[in-house]
């Protein structure tokens, strides 16, 4: 069983970098054949608002990450060559090969002994790369540089009344070093029975692009492709309230921490109607379980942990001492939570991303 | 609980009034995917296990009591 506890390993910095593009869900509405009435049902009831995607097609979520990078080293005292390894999270990297963690160790100037590699993952990736970045430091490296994220606009048909309205793009990273005195515990999960309820479904070996998958086809819930993102929202939700509480009960009885002593539940913001659903059954409220974050930035994918930092708790994760629950669940399926000491950590608002061309 | 209780429980739910049994849900205009998803979560935290499978073929608000006729005295 996945649980596993760390000593002496903090996070030392959190970036989140958005996509420059503010849309509404009024300005889409006619994109998904919502009426007025449902776009204020859905406001009212699943928290729909505004979201922030990239206004260029080809800017990727590894040019999101690179802002967010460079941001640490130009405000931390955080050397370029101290970092050993390049952990790189998305379901939308550059290119289908190679690993875009490579890409952007030269891009960044990073040593050429950086470790570099990519981790396919999406809702829960924020969880498992965190895990991984703190496995390598458990095993002897000093610095880690995790970057997390999706253009999720570039996935999503922009029919799809379903999974498009949902989505927002953000790339952030994140600095795990070797600290005394840090604490941490994991739990994490894998099932894939349920692969097909989030997936692309073509454009993978399994079922490689051709003609047919190009084509757009329409469905109950709006216009895609075979090769844009299905969920079924349904099987999601269920999944979700069944999997994440019982969850959260395995971490608090394997890491002997209980729930009071927790400041912050920062969970992946899939939508504010699943949040709200699981701060119920935790007895919890927003002050401590933030679930604003699609409402105003769209959800992020695996960047939805560190975008709800930057985005709503950056003073407190820069000025306080805290004791912290990340959680992820989704795509995969896939999910995991972690409790995490925080102090002091560089933790700026979040960043728009900014054009390079002029 | 009361059948008269699970109706008002299915009320506040669906975000809306004055249902009974023999309503057919497809005649409601709440009873759409969010309400579904509601549903869902109304019958987790009742403990009825219930998949998205079990909304498929239902026809009315009975069918809906039906799958909870274990908690309905």
């Amino acid at each position: 069983m996945a649980k596993i506890s760390f000593n002496n390993i903090k996070i030392s910095a959190i970036v989140t970098t958005v996509g420059n593009k503010k849309v509404t869900i009024e300005d889409e509405a006619s994109n998904y054949g919502y009426d007025e009435k449902m776009v204020k049902r859905l406001k009212k009831r699943m928290g729909f608002n505004s979201r922030y995607v990239v206004d260029n097609n080809n800017i990727t979520t590894s040019d999101l990450c690179y802002q967010s990078a460079v941001d640490i080293f130009e405000n931390t005292n955080i050397k370029k060559d101290e970092i050993e390894a390049l952990l790189f999270v998305s379901q939308t990297p550059d290119y289908k090969a190679p690993s875009t963690a490579i890409i952007l160790q030269d891009r960044l100037e990073l040593s050429t002994d950086t470790i570099a590699y990519d981790i396919n993952l999406g809702c829960s990736g924020f969880i498992n790369g965190l895990f991984t970045a703190y496995s390598m430091i458990n095993s002897g490296l000093t610095k880690v540089l995790l970057c997390v994220g999706d253009v999720a606009s570039k996935f999503a048909h922009k029919n799809d009344k379903n999974l498009t309205p949902l989505m927002g793009d953000a790339g952030s990273a994140i600095l795990i070093e070797k600290a005394s005195g840090f604490n941490a515990s994991f739990v994490l999960h894998s099932d894939g029975s349920g692969f097909k309820h989030l997936i692309i479904p073509s454009g993978g070996a399994r079922q490689p692009v051709n003609e047919d998958s190009l084509k757009e086809k329409e469905y109950n819930d709006g216009i895609r492709r075979d090769i844009d993102m299905y969920m079924n929202g349904a099987e999601i939700f269920n999944f979700t309230i069944k999997v994440v509480p019982k969850m959260f009960d395995e971490l608090f009885g394997f890491s002997n921490i209980s729930q009071n002593e927790i400041d912050y539940f920062v969970l992946h913001q899939a939508n504010k109607y699943i949040l709200q659903n699981i701060a119920k059954r935790l007895d919890l409220t927003e002050d401590k379980l933030p679930m604003s974050t699609m409402t105003v930035y769209g959800n992020q994918n695996s960047a939805s942990v560190p975008g709800t930092i930057n985005g709503f708790l950056a003073d407190d994760f820069k000025t306080k001492k805290l004791k912290t629950v990340f959680a992820g669940f989704g795509i995969g399926l896939s999910w995991g939570a972690c409790v995490v000491d925080i102090e002091n950590i560089y933790a700026p608002k979040i960043k728009l991303y900014k054009s390079t061309e002029n | 609980m009361k059948k008269e209780e699970f109706i008002a429980l299915l009320e506040e739910t669906i975000d809306t009034d004055e249902l009974n049994g023999s309503m057919l849900l497809e005649e409601i205009d709440e009873y759409d995917s969010i309400a579904v998803l509601s549903l869902m979560s109304m019958y987790d935290e009742l403990n009825i296990k219930v998949s998205p499978n079990d909304f498929k073929d239902l026809k009315t608000i009975n069918d809906l009591i039906q799958l909870a006729e274990n908690e309905i005295k």
